[in-house]
């Protein structure tokens, strides 16, 4: 159709064009195409109805769609404001016209950190919200058994408060532009509805080039070695596993997500309590045919059972339960199943087993072809019984050459910064693993901004994780500064938090030479007091007021020279 | 004087530590790791200190990406080995709180504490100080720990001897008050002239120097085996003073013929009181200006007599010190052990000697040493002497007190211990060596113990049980335990190999030599069963092993 030269000059561009550049000219042509983009007058009268696009987002995928709409309503005319859930004036929401959430699911089924003050304040306030009309794109994973749960609480929380829901909510599973883009498309003929001037039709681009881009690619990969970091007579165990797998594409920052085992003795103890099924019977689950063994084994989650499915458990076995946290081994211990058929029941409504992510402990760079992570051994009792976290003890178990099945889960707020930049890691215990890795990748590639490290354990003798490493690299120089805090080798305990603050001066100079700070472990109750360090350093040292503090600290996060992955 | 060029590193850095401090405050700041800078290695031994790490963990830990597991071993300065029950009270709890736990008699009286890790060293320190106990000088190149014949019944005069050790140790003192300032926060001192060294100066002596007292006729101390013995005259119950030997030292290395061991020589007599220790000062200080300072193999005493000539030391002395060193008083020793169990002395005073193996007081299932002396050292009723083979003796118990202090040595079966150790075990001594040791070639105090098991049924077969023999094992040939001067001596060479050494005399005037060398454990056993054989069979009557061995000519004098 198009004449030679013509023809000619797309190809070239098509060919060097990256895949960025494809998705955007895809859009950019067909929004060429859509009868508004041409249509002044009505692009003029459409200004008038104000769009807010508010995203909750922990690992930035909200993010992305969220600013792909509102780029794409802003070139049809639309005043689109674009939002993040954290900066949002909670004020704002009852003069709000149309308000469009894009929001995640994390933990077990909690709003993302930056969106809690949103999720609580929809939650706690007795206010009203007549006019305000509202949809919900709730972005989740259907391998975590509380699908999209933030998304859905939202949704109908605004509907309490009185708001109108234009369109239903969507919910996205890890491959999400499409549904994405439809709800999207759905959203904007309401708007076309309640405006005459609005474009009819609306043709979604199609999203062939951006989907290779996301969603979540399993490797199997191979252990290459599995060791304890810790020292006899330590308290701790923490796994140190690298696994190969040649394909694997990846950045600092990411971690791996694994999908663990049931441990045979688990699984056996079930099946004694089964009321004498036969472990080797096929049954359906999922519109998938497994024997029972296996998917006991493979497939459903048999601990820590969450509140929604042992209500499904009580109605089958007709008891009235009250445990809220319980396996499913003690569940059949004490409340038993009357026959095989009804334990079949039960294999039916329970959930398939939780992804664990690992922050990745290793760097493109330095270690091609192969996955690091370091993992602790996650240790709890229940009534004096003593039991261990199913992925972590799985993972310890690892032999060499065993095959893993894990994915990459991206982690675009927590990258490194530009070479030159400097930068300061906080990371005690297995918070480390971010940080080997980028050390590894400013030693690999040279980068020039100094690198300062604080880790904390319990022992120094026994728990000072990859200490020979850190010590080489301090001693070439890619580790310019390192404080340690061990807990437990003086009377008084001594965290990374009190360690930053002894060293507050400098840390202050570095902050204000533009350093940028990284946090990474456990999340209670390390993160909380290392924040609130941070905050009082500033404040200290910049001779600034808590408010100032605060808001320092705030516009820190804004320009992205604060990342938290913790968990 | 000594030649001064091409000075070995260590002479250096003690030049350049501004008085034994150099970088140790900074190095105990060193996080990242649990070893403290090169040069500062070499500088806490002038306080008592040794950097080691444990060679038994290194592989698995390397594994692990852990640093070697370095810890710090720590040496008291006990002058004659003595202790007060308090003291001995604290040293418990210490060695309980930041060491291994293990009390480690040594061969020089004193005892020393394994496993500090760095953070734990000022700690340590400090408790020891608050019980007027120190570790200054007990390690590098200064007088070390002052020997004393330990058993008070030796002599009535024991304890006008016994003093002297502790005036030697005193006199000989470095004068800086580094060790105050970096381990005990003490203020920096102002004039540096209150440290000023007259003896020492900025270099120190060449080498390590050790002195020995002992009161014949029992040389317990090994009195020939160190750089100075003094060797106690007494005519008719009163001390005149003593007869000076200079020279003697055990360490060799093997492949160097110019190392060698030596007995001291005795160069004469001094009267007791100033004399002795004018004498004793110059001794040191021409050492110091004589002594080799560029290969520290070659700078011990020893080589410096045997280069410029005992005579020419003694006159050296006798100059700068502005005495004359009369002839020689006659002495004789007839023995060379500890005297195990109850044992009273002239003033009807008890003291009691405990057979502790290797010198590792510690609780193990056959007894319970180290809760039985706290207990003991909780009445309050006794004090502790150390002995050079490694043994303690619970001290000055008056008559009143002796059933009740006795009843808690039964009650952790340390009195039947005692009395139950075969003769050849009680005359047994090993070095530490592995795991700590970073010389050592071989194992030491580990493995004595099991060998001797395996020895004894030899001296059962030819009816020797009841012969005194002196033993000695050391890891490498430095000679921690005084090897070349036993009767039969292991010397490791390597993992599970030693030299047999035989033909020093039973009171230790005669150094033995090498008889088979780098034998493991069943070339050891079949040439004892041999030469045990010949022994018992061709013996005249009370003949020791050692003079056997060289009448035999088994080794070549
Ligand atoms: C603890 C002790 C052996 C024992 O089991 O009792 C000992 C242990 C060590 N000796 Fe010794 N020596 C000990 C008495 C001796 C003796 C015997 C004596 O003094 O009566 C000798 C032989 C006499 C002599 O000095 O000639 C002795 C000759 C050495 C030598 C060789 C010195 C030389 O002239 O070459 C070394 C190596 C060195 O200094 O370079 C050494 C070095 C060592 C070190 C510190 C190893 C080192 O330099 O790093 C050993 C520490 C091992 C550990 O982990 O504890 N040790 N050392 C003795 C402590 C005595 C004290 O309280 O001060
Ligand atoms: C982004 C991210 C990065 C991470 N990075 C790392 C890392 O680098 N290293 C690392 O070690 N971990 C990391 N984690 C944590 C990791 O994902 C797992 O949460 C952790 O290993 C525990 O998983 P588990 O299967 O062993 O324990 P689980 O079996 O999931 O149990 C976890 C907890 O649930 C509770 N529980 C479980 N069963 C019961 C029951 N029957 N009764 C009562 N309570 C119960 C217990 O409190 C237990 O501690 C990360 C997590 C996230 C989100
Ligand atoms: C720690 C963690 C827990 C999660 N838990 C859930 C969950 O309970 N339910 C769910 O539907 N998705 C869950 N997810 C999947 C995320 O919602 C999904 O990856 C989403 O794309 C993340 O979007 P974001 O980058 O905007 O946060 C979880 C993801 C992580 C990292
Ligand atoms: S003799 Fe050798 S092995 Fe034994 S302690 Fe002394 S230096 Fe160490």
């Amino acid at each position: 159709m198009l004449a030679e030269h013509k023809l000619k000059i797309l190809q070239d561009l098509i060919s060097s064009a990256s895949k960025e550049e494809l998705g955007w000219m895809n859009n950019y042509i067909s929004s060429q195409l859509t009868p508004a983009a041409t249509d002044h007058p009505a692009a003029q009268k459409l200004t008038a109805n104000k769009v807010t696009i508010a995203y909750g987002t922990e690992t930035g995928n909200s993010k992305r769609v969220a600013t792909d709409f509102a780029a794409k309503a802003k070139k049809i005319g639309i005043n689109a404001k674009l939002v993040s859930l954290d900066q949002y004036r909670l004020n704002d929401l009852p003069k709000e016209e149309y308000f469009l959430t894009v929001i995640s699911t994390q933990g077990e089924g909690e709003p993302p950190e930056a969106a809690k003050k949103f999720y609580d304040h929809i939650h706690n306030n007795g206010f009203k919200l007549e006019k305000l009309k509202y949809s919900v794109l709730a972005l989740g994973d259907t391998s975590y058994p509380l699908y999209c749960k933030t998304g859905e609480d939202v949704d109908e929380q605004l509907q309490r408060l009185g708001g109108n829901r234009i369109v239903d909510i969507q919910k996205c599973d890890v491959e999400y532009d499409e549904d994405a883009h439809h709800w999207f498309e759905k959203v904007l003929k309401k708007l076309a509805e309640t405006d005459s001037k609005t474009p009819a039709v609306f043709t979604a681009p199609s999203t062939a080039t951006e989907k290779k881009a996301v969603g979540k690619k399993s490797y199997i990969g191979k252990v290459l070695t599995n060791i304890d970091l810790n020292d006899r007579g330590s308290n701790k165990q923490t796994w140190h596993i690298e696994i190969a797998a040649d394909d694997v594409e990846y950045e600092c920052g990411d971690s791996i997500g694994i999908v663990p085992e049931n441990a045979v003795l688990t699984v056996e103890k079930i099946l004694s309590l089964s009321k004498g099924i036969n472990a080797g019977k096929k049954v359906e689950y999922k519109k998938e045919l497994f024997t029972v063994f296996d998917l006991l084994k493979y497939k459903l989650n048999i601990s820590h059972l969450i509140t929604a499915v042992i209500k499904r458990y009580a109605a089958i076995v007709g008891k009235e339960i009250t445990e809220t946290k319980i396996d499913l081994p003690d569940l059949l211990k004490t409340y038993p199943v009357k026959d095989a058929a009804q334990f079949e029941e039960v294999l039916a409504i329970l959930n398939p087993i939780a992804p664990r992510l690992y922050t990745l402990a290793s760097s493109p760079a330095a270690h091609n072809g192969e996955v690091h992570v370091i993992v602790a051994k996650d240790m709890f009792t229940v009534n004096e019984e003593k039991k261990y976290g199913v992925c972590s003890a799985f993972l310890g178990m690892q032999k060499i050459n065993n095959e893993i099945k894990f994915f990459i889960q991206k982690n675009k707020r927590f990258r490194l910064p530009a070479p030159d930049k400097d930068i300061i890691m906080i990371g005690p215990g297995t918070g480390i693993a971010p940080y080997r890795s980028f050390l590894a990748e400013r030693d690999a590639t040279g980068a020039t901004g100094r690198n300062w490290l604080f880790f904390g354990e319990q022992h120094f003798v026994t728990d000072f994780l990859y200490q020979t490493e850190l010590q080489n690299w301090f001693e070439t120089g890619v580790l310019t500064k390192i404080n340690l805090a061990f807990s437990r080798d003086q009377p008084e305990k001594i965290y990374v938090q009190h360690r930053m603050w002894q060293q507050g001066a400098e840390l202050y100079n570095w902050i204000q030479s533009g350093a940028h700070i990284y946090l990474c472990g456990k999340k209670d109750p390390m993160s909380v007091d290392v924040e609130h360090t941070l905050v009082e350093i500033i404040e200290k040292y910049g001779e600034k007021t808590n408010e100032e503090a605060k808001e320092y600290f705030l516009q820190m996060q804004n320009e992205g020279r604060y990342s938290e992955d913790v968990y | 004087m000594a030649e001064e060029k091409n000075l070995s590193g260590i002479e250096k850095i003690k030049q350049a530590s501004d008085a034994l401090r150099g970088e140790i405050t900074k190095s105990l700041k060193d996080e990242i790791t649990g070893a403290i800078r090169e040069s500062d290695q070499a500088l806490i031994k002038f306080h008592g200190m040794y950097q080691q790490d444990d060679r038994d963990r290194r592989e698995e830990r390397a594994e692990k990406k852990l640093d070697r597991l370095y810890t710090f071993m720590i040496r008291l300065r006990l002058p004659g080995g003595f202790l007060t029950a308090d003291q001995w009270i604290a040293m418990h709890e210490i060695a309980g709180q930041n060491s291994t736990g293990v009390i480690k008699i040594t061969t020089r009286q004193t005892i020393q504490l394994h496993g500090l890790v760095k953070s734990h060293i000022k700690p340590t320190i400090t408790a020891f100080n608050e019980v007027l106990l120190d570790s200054i000088a007990t390690c590098g190149d200064v007088n070390r720990n002052v020997l004393c014949s330990s058993h008070p019944k030796q002599s009535p005069i024991h304890e006008e001897i016994f003093d002297y050790a502790d005036k030697i140790s005193t006199m000989l003192k470095p004068k800086t008050k580094a060790y105050y300032e970096i381990w005990l926060d003490d203020e920096k001192i102002a004039d540096k002239k209150d440290e000023e060294d007259p003896l020492y100066q900025d270099r120190y002596l060449p080498r390590k120097f050790k002195i020995a007292i002992v009161i014949p006729p029992n040389n317990d101390v090994d009195v020939f085996t160190n750089d100075l013995g003094l060797i106690a005259i007494i005519e008719n119950n009163e001390l005149k003073g003593f007869n000076i030997a200079i020279g003697g030292g055990m360490s060799t290395t093997h492949g160097n013929p110019a190392t060698y061991a030596r007995l001291g020589t005795v160069i004469g007599f001094v009267e007791k009181g100033e004399q002795t220790m004018k004498a004793i000062y110059e001794v040191a200080t021409v050492q110091r200006d004589y002594g080799n300072r560029s290969d520290r193999k070659l700078a011990r005493l020893k080589y410096t007599v045997d280069k410029l000539g005992a005579t020419w030391y003694k006159e050296e002395v006798e100059r700068r010190a502005g005495i004359t060193i009369q002839e020689a008083r006659p002495f004789s020793f007839n023995e060379r052990r500890d005297y195990y169990g109850w044992q009273q002395n002239d003033k009807g005073v008890w003291y009691y000697t405990v057979y502790v193996e290797s010198g590792r007081i510690t609780d193990d299932e056959e007894q319970a040493v180290k809760t039985a002396l706290l207990e003991v050292a909780k009445t309050g009723k006794c004090s502790f002497r150390f002995t050079a083979n490694q043994n303690v003796i619970i001290s000055d118990v008056v008559a009143a007190d002796k059933d009740h202090i006795n009843s808690i040595l039964e009650q952790f079966h340390i009195t039947s211990y005692t009395e139950n150790t075969s003769l050849l075990r009680k005359n047994s001594i090993a070095c530490v060596a592995l795991p700590t040791c970073p010389l050592a070639l071989a194992e030491g105090q580990r493995y004595l113990p099991v060998l001797i098991a395996k020895i004894e049924p030899l001296l059962d077969k030819y009816g020797l049980a009841e012969y005194d023999i002196i033993m000695r094992m050391t890891g490498c040939p430095n000679g921690c335990a005084r090897p070349a001067a036993a009767e039969i001596a292991f010397v490791g060479t390597a993992p599970g190999k030693y030299n047999l050494q035989l033909g020093g005399d039973r009171v230790g005037m005669r150094l033995n030599k090498v008889y088979k060398e780098n034998l493991d454990e069943s070339a050891i056993l079949t040439e004892l069963d041999g030469l045990f054989n010949r022994f018992s069979a061709e013996k005249t009557n009370d003949e020791s092993f050692g003079d056997f061995a060289m009448r035999k000519n088994l080794v070549t004098a």
